[in-house]
């Protein structure tokens, strides 16, 4: 069986290994472009967020997946879902907005008439809906979090979708045996 | 996957705005301590209000629940703009969407300053987000107070 394919290798050649290869390439390149292009069209590092943990349960259960958008112009307001990381944690955390505080900018001089707080001037609490405190604790220190802290505002929901990536992660040997098979399936298929 | 773009496409043409009504019955204010600083002389406020809302409406077959909250938003003193939730609630099936409330602030409301001297009036506002098996949140205004309401002085404990 082994042999075989090594036959079919041969049979194929170099040019079309290394064709497959570069096929190979191009599926994960285009992947990270649309990726990339979705970040920036929606101005947030991570458009699509997998839930891991259950503060926001019954809304939202682990590995559901989660769409973001981050417009500069835009105002959080209470109710709202925020995914915010704050400096120095990996994870980031899905939470509701408890509370809104638009600070006026009062380094700004006073001729420049700028009457409405202006979206980045925004301090927030956030609460998940399954704890029964809000995040102060989770916030290292800060008494709120600032606008540069949130990555994005859930826009839209998909169920169940993300717990592969839970899993991945999980079971390192999945995503390894995943990615080895696909490379192996492109290299040896025949066009 | 096309049945679940289906059904997320379908249900945002059905369309639901239910209004309500909602009462500020009682609005006191107490100055005192919170839980991050136990010592501290904050200005809280207390509310007592009672809401009757029907979002029956706002559930069809991609609905999986509202969370429904009452807001209250003021200007403080130096400018600074506030939106503070003062009570929320999830809601799960349609039989309970049929809102007779009647409660007071589940969380604390104080002002960055810790005081509520030379605030503006308040503005009290019920809300809902409608959150679906998939697809996008929606969020919506089903009552607010008819006038804005001034903060009452603090009793001194």
């Amino acid at each position: 069986m082994f042999s075989d394919t090594i036959k079919n290798v041969r049979k194929l050649g170099v040019r079309h290994v290394l064709l497959q290869a570069l096929n190979f390439a191009t599926v994960l390149a285009s992947g990270l472009m649309m990726w990339k292009g979705l970040g920036l069209w929606t101005n947030t590092e991570s458009p699509i967020v997998v839930v891991l943990s259950g503060s926001m349960e019954p809304a939202f259960y682990r590995g559901d997946l989660l769409f973001l958008t981050n417009p500069s112009s835009l105002r959080y307001q209470t109710g709202d879902i925020t995914v915010y990381k704050i400096p120095g944690q990996s994870i980031p955390i899905v939470h509701r907005v408890l509370e809104t505080r638009d600070v006026p900018k009062t380094n700004v001089p006073s001729r420049s008439l700028e009457k409405v707080p202006r979206p980045e001037n925004q301090l927030l609490l956030t609460k998940g809906d399954n704890n029964a405190l809000d995040d102060l604790d989770l916030y290292h220190g800060l008494s709120h979090i600032e606008r540069q802290h949130v990555v994005g505002k859930v826009r839209g929901f998909m169920p169940y979708v993300g717990y592969v990536t839970i899993m991945m992660n999980d079971y390192p040997q999945l995503k390894y045996a995943l990615l080895g098979s696909l490379g192996l399936l492109s290299l040896l298929q025949r066009e | 996957m096309v049945l679940m773009v289906a059904v997320a496409l379908s249900s945002l043409l059905l369309s639901a705005d239910p209004k309500g009504k909602l009462n500020i019955v009682n609005l006191t204010t107490r100055t005192g301590g919170t839980r991050g600083r136990p010592r501290a002389k904050i200005d809280q406020i207390r509310v007592n209000f009672n809401s009757t809302a029907d979002l029956r409406p706002l559930f069809n077959w991609n609905t999986k629940q509202l969370f429904v909250w009452v807001q209250a938003e003021y200007i403080s003193a130096k400018g600074t703009q506030n939106q503070i939730v003062l009570w929320d609630d999830i809601i799960q099936r349609k039989e309970d969407a049929l809102l007779n409330l009647r409660a007071r602030n589940e969380y604390v409301i104080h002002d960055l300053s810790f005081k509520f001297a030379g605030a503006s009036p308040l503005n009290f506002t019920l809300k809902y987000n409608v959150m679906p098996y998939v697809g996008l949140l929606t969020y919506g205004e089903a009552a607010t107070t008819t006038k804005p309401i001034p903060f009452p002085k603090p009793l001194e404990k």
